[in-house]
């Protein structure tokens, strides 16, 4: 009969705790959205299923050892838990997580031995996070893979379009002064690194969010790359009516001239270009343009087609599989179902919609000055989210006038759009690190 | 605190976004000079596509392997006969 009740104790379901069972379910729903309707489907299966397998009740997969131990609660470890902290053998298991928080390093070091020491040991999902995710690794890798996957051609042939990309990034700080704004009135606890972590959804490029989210603030980023991947996947739908809203029909029949042919050479020597540039102006963005301009390069330079090849291919495929398991491991319970993902959720397709409008103005304000005509459609395209946005910019352009394809002017913006949301983070991180948060 | 907090989102939006216009500014310039720079001084030779059409045909027809092969089919069908 204790075997009968020690086996029911065990099981899933006498564990199982309310919140598990929603995030259970967010897991589904986000697999259903990624297989049914095709929801960026990459990286939202892996996401989904990692945000599941992290909600497991009992098995602790996301959990460090030390979370683990205190989970389970076992009066011998906590006693030596306590002992060690410095507190009395009596205290309860919330003094214990409280006293280990603010603990010096050697006692967290001696805590996360002794938690090894009785059998305790990380999760698989805490384990992939902390080498993928933590360590910077995997966002990186993948932004290698993109600029190995990026033709800067239609920028080289109009370098103006980089002034969209720039003008969509402004998404980006409204939304954080919108994060700042709701701590301001009381209504959320943003701290001002969280604000940036979250402003930065509206980059629309998800290993971009995933790597700020990472230094500036661990704890929401399971929410902010469900919003941002989320959002990404919902670009055909939050663009159209804000670009028809900010476009007449005469605007959106321009059409553009064709785009001259841009020689090799100057493909080739384009990522270094923005590689000195970096170097020069803007070393907090190194991480991310340094590995976008090395995987360009790869692709360009056409001596190392296997590692290209493999950057874009296998390596971009594998780290995304890791990526995806870990940010779902930010799913757990305790840490998603908060209103603050309520709040982030919010302010993303805000940053989304702004960005978007940013971008066509833009392209008006610069039609006033340039002969040259720019059809204001292609501005939309600066928020990234490549190639979706400049797809979507085509799409609303043929409807004005079938004979007219911005696809490939709409790529200049678009790849303008990764670069300033790369040089926003970048600004983002070291400023908000110097703001000693 | 409070009003630390706006002060730092303000102050994040006009650098953040003041960097961003700079630095894409300078890179078009950049972008500029560097195109000009490359199709004046470095033009790519032209007739690029000639080899890359030549190469392929003739390494299947003298391909002493494949001939090999179809010498000993031939041999074996005149032998049966």
């Amino acid at each position: 009969m204790d075997n009968l009740i020690g086996l029911w104790q065990d099981s899933g379901l006498y564990l199982m705790a309310p919140g598990q069972v929603v995030m259970i379910l967010v897991g589904l729903l986000l697999l259903f959205l990624a297989i049914s309707k095709n929801f960026e489907p990459l990286l939202l299966v892996p996401i989904g299923f990692g945000g599941i397998l992290a909600n497991i009740p009992g098995a602790e997969l996301a959990s460090s050892a030390v979370d683990a131990a205190l989970h389970a609660a076992n009066p011998d470890v906590m006693a030596a838990f306590a002992h060690s902290l410095g507190l009395d053998g009596l205290a309860s298991v919330k003094e214990i997580k409280h006293a280990f928080e603010l603990s010096t390093l050697a006692q967290h070091t001696a805590i996360e031995q002794l938690a090894g020491d009785f059998g305790y040991s990380n999760g698989m999902l805490y384990n992939f996070y902390s080498v993928a995710i933590a360590s910077g690794v995997a966002p990186l890798v993948i932004f290698m893979g993109v600029g190995a996957m990026t033709d800067f051609g239609p920028l080289l042939a109009n370098p103006k379009t980089l002034f969209l990309g720039a003008a969509a990034q402004f998404g980006i700080f409204a939304t954080v002064l919108g994060a700042v704004g709701m701590s301001y009135l009381g209504w959320m606890d943003f701290t001002i690194a969280d604000a940036a972590a979250i402003g930065i959804i509206g980059g629309a490029d998800g290993p971009t969010a995933i790597y700020v989210s990472s230094l500036l603030a661990p704890e929401l980023l399971g929410a902010i790359a469900v919003a941002a991947y989320s959002y990404m996947a919902l670009v055909p739908l939050i663009q159209p009516p804000i670009m028809r809203a900010l476009t007449t029909v005469e605007e959106r029949k321009i059409t553009m001239t064709q785009l001259r042919v841009v020689s090799k050479r100057e493909k080739i020597v384009f990522p270094i270009v923005v590689l000195i540039l970096v170097a020069l102006f803007l070393p907090s963005a190194a991480p991310l343009l340094g590995m976008f301009c090395f995987g360009n390069l790869m692709k360009e330079c056409g001596v190392v087609d296997r590692l290209s090849d493999t950057a874009q291919h296998a390596l971009i495929n594998i780290t995304t599989i890791f990526l995806g398991l870990s940010v779902g491991s930010k799913l757990a319970a305790d840490k998603f179902l908060d209103p603050k993902t309520m709040g982030i959720l919010a302010l993303g397709i805000v940053a989304f919609g702004i960005g978007t409008a940013m971008g066509v103005l833009m392209a008006k304000l610069m039609n006033k000055f340039s002969t040259q005509k720019i059809n204001p459609l292609i501005g939309s395209a600066g928020v990234s989210a490549v190639p979706m946005a400049a797809r979507v910019s085509n799409k609303i352009g043929l409807e004005a006038n079938p004979q007219n394809f911005l696809l490939m002017h709409a790529m200049g913006p678009n790849v303008a759009g990764v670069i300033g949301s790369a040089v926003a983070a970048g600004v983002m991180i070291s400023m908000v690190q110097a703001m000693g948060n | 605190m409070q009003q630390e907090i706006m002060q730092q989102g303000v102050d994040l939006m006009l650098f953040g976004m003041g960097s961003v216009f700079v630095f894409l500014t300078v890179l078009v310039i950049a972008t500029m000079i560097m195109s000009s720079l490359v199709q004046r001084f470095f033009p790519e030779p032209v007739p690029l596509p000639v080899p890359a059409a030549k190469a392929p045909v003739p390494a299947g027809v003298n391909d002493p392997k494949l001939l090999a092969i179809i010498k000993a089919a031939v041999d074996k069908h005149r032998a049966k006969k």
